[in-house]
């Protein structure tokens, strides 16, 4: 690598910071595409994101400051979540053992102020959706956890380059591996970032939702930087998965292209899921998130195998 | 003599003290004083033994006790030292908090006898090492506990949870002597230093004397199957009694461990695989059910068995680690374990004194009452919040530090190149992210029923302002503890590290610590960034308009319509439902328009309804068979006699 690390930072902080609007932009339009219609610009995100930081809030009388407090944890909490995780390259800006680890625990950080600022409001559909965000989130630690865990067992790497070192250096099963981890982690990203089949990011109004009532009461600036936030965590979701898929050492000009547009992909296939299938029924949620545990499970084993050739 | 003697006679004999004087509140007022000074004997000493190494000293009693020896090693100072400063801070507590007794004419000349006596059994706890002493203080220590315990005995459910408490605790002694018995008779002495020599020469012993002690000091810690002390002893005991229960005095069940482990040296690897499965399942059960309880005080104290099972969890790796060799493990593994036994001492008993706060002003332990306390008692809103994080371990706080060196310890393990060791410390990571995310869902829960949204019940309407500073001042000291562990655990760390290196010998640290160091500055410019974002964001876009909560078009919202404890947890419990029982009492409304209806939930402890009570069930079967022996009759009580002096004469005559 002759690049320097300055440019790297930069160009991932970019890719943190702007892909969210990009990514929720060509969700948008994959929507609009199978559904026939010409759809909102590409840009739309943006704009909604700068109408909301010009806009004056409506505020909760039942609410204290925790409402008020949440939504800067929430989104700085994300952009923290987002120096660990490896982008371009496998490069994250805190380069640090056990990453991911930190990386959880800082999303969890703001988790916990997001359940907390709805139950703020002493909202009914608030409080619903809360518990059942606080719900899937028992289910898809674990499976992270143990995914994580077993690539750090098989790279013998304790960052979060080990992720990139799958493919390249485990052959055969480093290519299961990575596709099992993959979908595992596509999954995460559908129940994480309220995506169908899990949730629909589309309505409020609906007594089956989960992440979107949370944010029922935010307005103005505190729903723009929710919004921002939660595209944020879908990127860093995202480059994970891609940097799973792409191999190690490659070139910067052929690396980056191959980047953006596994980005670009995943963004076009979860329009698509959006716009073939409907939102599961509530019951039915549960057995779908379980089967990010069943994959992480196989990756257990896999990895198993290949190390002491069970 | 020793300062730490001092220490340890002031606070013993100053509950008995203040029987001298008439005024309540002064006597409190005493034994706060008198605990302090006695706390300053006792860190003096502690920091005497980290800076110069461990103290020892043998008085010779006479007869057949003989010499007794009170040693501080590193593992006694530290434990020493956050026993007193715990203790401490919970006396000062009281102070505020038995107030409102007081006032109400109640009597606390037995309560300030015990208070200090407790405090002083446990640090001879820590630094007796005969076993006949060693047992002597422990009961001593169980009893007043017990009687700390019975504050309120005019309550039926507050004897009935002291009477549990002290079986409890005598079924643990009785392992505890079997365990210390094996020993004395291996060594022929009651001293801890032969025992070690013993267990050196009869290494084949030291598994089924280990897991012995285990389950005794098991109880007393709160490991599972033996657990159901802790959920009912801790709601009934006064706050600051729970606060000291649950910070301080389960943690010598865990030094007991500890100085088992020390005198067997090098664990098993069966034991040490044993421990860490009985430490996963603790941990698991215990927040679970946390999250089922809706009575504050309970959620605590399941939340406790779970604190329990991850201090379990640290421990058992670093058992593993000295099993198999492999140091990093064990390092980093005990040194997790350790620290958090003084983190989760330091939140539990915050959490217990804001929960007490609340009772004293809300007069009810019940969540489904509270609601929007943060608008009344702001300062302990904010405390209860910090140490809420802080057990959750979520950074940036003292939590975090000790559960990464565990997670750190089974990343190391992972790529220690052994298949069980893999499969375990998986299933190890998996649990304790579970774990951790189900204390998210537990205390988000504890949190914002309590605090936030609108009142729920009169009596926490009726709130008018904070509790007194007295009783915030020793929160307030705790959260800065939390703190300043979080943003600056190097030198935590390093402290932490002296009784680790009563386990293992070689000790290389600097790189790890100083990883941590730098997380935490990470963490630090994390929290900046919020508040520098906050302060931008209240300075520039403050421009909001007050509105009654959207309730999608129905304006006629009441407080009874806000989420509550139970259907918070509801998706979660309903979806794991096999491994609760619930009881539920509900009366539905009935007819056109419904008067009243009515519906409460309950979630009992299954291993106590399936696993304990038959039991109970089973042992009372067998004792019945025996009633028939005590009749009332004399005679045949004369007839009992003479057979047993006739046994005990052919007994005599066979052996000699």
């Amino acid at each position: 690598m002759n690049i320097s690390n300055a440019f790297l930072i930069l160009l991932n902080l970019f890719i943190l910071l702007i892909a969210p609007f990009f990514v929720l932009g060509i969700i948008k339009k994959t929507k609009a595409f199978w559904g026939g219609r010409k759809g909102v610009s590409i840009f739309q995100p943006v704009y909604d994101v700068v109408k909301l930081f010009k806009k004056d809030r409506v505020i909760s009388s039942s609410t204290s400051w925790i409402f008020n407090l949440a939504p800067v944890v929430i989104f700085i909490t994300t952009l923290f979540a987002g120096l660990f995780a490896p982008m371009v390259f496998g490069y994250s800006i805190i380069n640090i053992e056990a990453a991911f680890i930190i990386f959880s625990y800082i999303l969890g950080f703001g988790k916990f102020f997001a359940l907390i600022s709805a139950m703020d409001t002493a909202s009914s559909f608030e409080g619903m959706g809360t518990s059942r965000e606080a719900c899937f989130t028992t289910i898809v630690e674990p499976a992270f956890f143990i995914i994580l865990g077993s690539v750090v067992a098989l790279s013998n790497d304790f960052t979060f380059a080990g992720l990139t070192k799958i493919i390249s250096n485990f052959g055969t099963y480093g290519v299961l591996v990575a596709i099992m981890a993959s979908f595992a982690l596509l999954i995460m990203l559908l129940v994480e970032c309220s995506r169908v089949p899990v949730d629909d990011p589309t309505t409020h109004l609906e007594l089956t939702m989960i992440h979107e009532v949370m944010i029922l009461d935010n307005s103005g600036v505190d729903l723009a930087l929710i919004t921002w936030a939660s595209g944020m965590k879908m990127v860093i979701l995202m480059s994970l998965i891609a940097n799973i898929i792409l191999p190690y050492g490659l070139e910067l000009k052929i690396l980056l292209p191959l980047f953006l547009g596994i980005l670009l992909i995943l963004a076009f296939a979860i329009g698509t899921i959006e716009a073939a299938i409907a939102r599961l029924r509530m019951s039915h949620v549960f057995e779908f998130v379980f089967i990010m545990s069943s994959f992480a499970l196989v990756v257990v084993s896999l990895i198993a195998v290949k190390l002491y050739g069970v | 003599m020793e300062n730490y003697f001092i220490g340890i006679l002031i606070l013993f004999f100053c509950g008995f003290f203040t029987l001298l004087f008439k005024n309540q509140a002064l006597k409190i007022k005493l034994v706060s004083i008198f605990s302090i000074l006695a706390s300053i004997f006792v860190i003096k000493t502690s920091i005497d033994v980290f800076l110069n190494g461990e103290k020892t000293n043998v008085i010779d009693f006479g007869g057949i006790v003989g010499n007794v020896s009170f040693v501080v090693d590193n593992l006694s100072a530290f434990f020493m030292l956050f026993i007193s400063i715990m203790s401490t801070l919970a006396i000062l507590y009281s102070n505020g908090y038995l107030a409102s007794y007081i006032k109400k004419g109640k009597d606390v000349s037995a309560h300030c006898v015990f208070l200090p006596l407790l405090v002083a059994a446990m640090l001879g706890v820590v630094v007796i090492q005969n076993a006949f002493f060693f047992l002597i203080v422990w009961e001593i220590m169980s009893l007043a506990s017990f009687f700390l315990v019975l504050f309120e005995h005019e309550k039926k459910e507050v004897l009935s949870a002291g009477i549990k408490y002290l079986v409890f605790m005598h079924v643990s002694v009785i392992f505890i002597i079997i365990a210390f018995a094996l020993l004395a008779i291996l060594s022929g002495s009651l001293d801890f230093i032969e025992f070690k020599q013993a267990i050196f020469l009869n290494q084949d012993m030291a598994d089924i004397i280990f897991i012995l002690a285990f389950i005794g000091f098991g109880i007393k810690a709160g490991f599972i199957l033996f657990h159901n002390w802790l959920p009912d002893a801790h709601p009934a005991a006064p706050s600051h009694v729970s606060a000291i229960m649950s910070g301080v005095m389960i943690k010598t069940g865990i030094y007991g461990i500890l100085r088992i482990l020390d005198i067997i040296e090098v664990p098993s690897i069966n034991v040490g695989y044993f421990v860490l499965i009985i430490s996963i399942i603790t941990a698991l059960y215990g927040v679970l059910y946390a999250i089922g309880q809706s009575d504050i005080k309970r959620l605590l104290a399941y939340s406790t068995i779970e604190n329990v099972g991850i201090i379990g969890i640290g421990i058992s790796i670093g058992m593993l680690g000295l099993a198999y060799g492999c140091y990093p493990v064990a390092i980093l593994g005990f040194a997790g374990g350790i620290l958090h036994i003084l983190n989760h001492s330091i939140f539990k008993e915050l959490l217990f004194m804001a929960a007490g706060s609340i009772y004293i002003k809300t007069h009810t332990r019940e969540l489904e009452k509270l609601g929007g306390l943060i608008k009344k008692m702001p300062k302990t809103a904010i405390l209860f919040l910090i140490a809420s994080i802080a057990i959750c371990a979520l950074p940036p706080f003292n939590g975090f530090i000790s559960e990464f060196f565990i997670y750190f310890a089974m990343l190391k393990g992972l790529t220690f190149n052994n298949l069980s060791m893999f499969i375990f410390f998986i299933l190890a990571l998996s649990s304790l992210a579970l774990v951790g995310t189900m204390a998210i869902l537990c205390f988000t829960k504890a949190f914002s029923v309590a605090f936030l949204g609108e009142a729920r019940d009169e009596c926490s309407k009726n709130v008018d302002k904070d509790v007194s500073k007295n009783m915030i001042m020793p929160m307030g000291v705790l959260a800065c503890f939390i703190a300043l562990i979080g943003l600056f655990p190097k030198h935590v760390l390093n402290f932490i590290m002296l009784p680790v290196s009563n386990f293992v010998d070689e000790i290389e640290i600097s790189n790890i610590t100083n990883v941590v160091q730098n997380i935490s500055y990470i963490f630090f410019t994390m929290l900046i960034c919020i508040v520098i974002l906050f302060a931008f964001k209240i300075f520039l876009k403050n421009k909001y308009q007050k509105h009654t909560t959207w309730g999608c078009g129905y304006n006629k919202i009441n407080p009874h319509m806000q989420y509550s404890a139970s259907s918070y947890v509801s998706p979660f419990i309903s979806m794991l439902k096999p491994l609760f029982k619930r009881v539920v009492d509900i009366k539905k409304p009935k007819t056109i328009f419904p008067k009243d209806a009515h519906f409460e939930l309950h979630i009992e402890d299954v291993e106590e309804e399936y696993f304990l009570k038959s039991i109970l069930k089973s042992t009372e079967k067998f004792f019945a068979r025996f009633e028939k022996m005590q009749n009332g009759n004399i005679q045949q009580y004369i007839t009992y006699g003479l057979i047993f002096l006739v046994l005990a004469l052919v007994g005599v005559v066979l052996i000699g």
